[in-house]
């Protein structure tokens, strides 16, 4: 049995290459559109730099923070991780400043420049996070270990670990792009439900994204 | 630079920014309550406050900023 040899704690700055490749993999969905890189103007390997210097940063509270990351490992290696914060914890910045901040201190300005001239792309499907609950992303899992309940596993510690920091949380929400048929049944045999999708009408979305719908998921703890 | 110069130059920098006036600036005042201050505008409002007041910002001291007296104060210790 798997269970019997992983083990899950916290990450490290020793598992920011990790942690990067599994962001890169998360952001892609089942695509190969990276976003970070299309709409940002540079290429892949530039995003892994720039998402090693942002969690660097150590920056508490949104999805390029390290603190977010839980991390599965077997025998000291790394073979999933899954991010996860309380949005807006003890008068922590929403997560959406926090990560443009991170961002807009780590990227090229070039780059961001190009962003904001295509930020038209991404305004219907910026989903605002719910203060309060738990946010969920970047979830991945190295191909061999699918299907193991490792994820599920992730997402539930993830929740002790919030419920441990604050009694009262009551709402675990999740996002994914709504192309990933597996991720959404995924989510759904773990207890969340759709709440809302949302359609960017931006005819050059699915050349910049991995699909033009978000969906928001979302779980309430009983 | 007096609070009242600092006030009125950022202002300036918002409603450049997102291109509308719909907001009340006083001290409590967040990018929550300002439409379209969103996580891109957002990045371009920082860079315009630096490059118009010629200073730098630390990360740190900008993810700890609360509301715009915090954002003023900041600016002021800077210039």
């Amino acid at each position: 049995m798997i269970s019997d040899v992983y083990i899950i704690q916290k990450a490290t700055l020793n598992d920011l290459p990790f942690i990067a490749s599994a962001i890169i993999a998360a952001e892609k969905g089942n695509s190969e559109k990276l976003s970070l890189a299309t709409l940002f103007g540079i290429n892949e390997n530039q995003v892994f730099k720039l998402i090693q210097s942002m969690l660097e940063e150590e920056i508490d509270g949104c999805e390029f923070s390290l603190s977010s990351f839980l991390l599965a490992k077997i025998n000291n290696i790394p073979i999933a991780a899954v991010g996860g914060w309380i949005e807006e914890f003890n008068g922590e910045l929403p997560s959406n400043i926090l990560k443009s901040n991170l961002i807009g201190f780590t990227f090229p300005k070039e780059s961001i420049k190009i962003a904001q001239s295509k930020s038209s792309i991404i305004r219907d499907i910026q989903i605002e996070r719910k203060q309060h609950s738990l946010q969920i992303e970047y979830v991945y899992i190295k191909d061999e270990f699918r299907g193991t309940g490792l994820v599920q596993k992730l997402i539930k510690t993830h929740i002790e670990k919030a419920l441990e920091k604050d009694s009262d949380l009551s709402i675990v929400q999740v996002q994914v792009f709504g192309n990933n048929i597996a991720a959404i049944k995924a989510y759904e045999k773990m207890g969340f439900e759709i709440k809302k999708k949302f359609l960017s009408e931006n005819c050059d979305a699915l050349t910049y994204l991995p699909y033009n719908m978000k969906i928001l998921m979302e779980e309430i703890l009983k | 630079m007096s609070e009242l110069e600092v006030r009125e130059k950022i202002t300036e920098i918002i409603v450049a920014n997102l291109g509308h006036h719909d907001f009340e600036f006083n001290d409590e005042l967040t990018a929550e309550d300002v439409r379209g201050w969103d996580s891109l505008s957002h990045m371009a409002i920082i860079t315009s406050i630096e490059e118009r007041f010629q200073i730098k910002f630390k990360i740190r001291e900008i993810t700890k900023l609360k509301n715009m007296k915090t954002l003023i104060e900041l600016v002021q210790s800077k210039i």
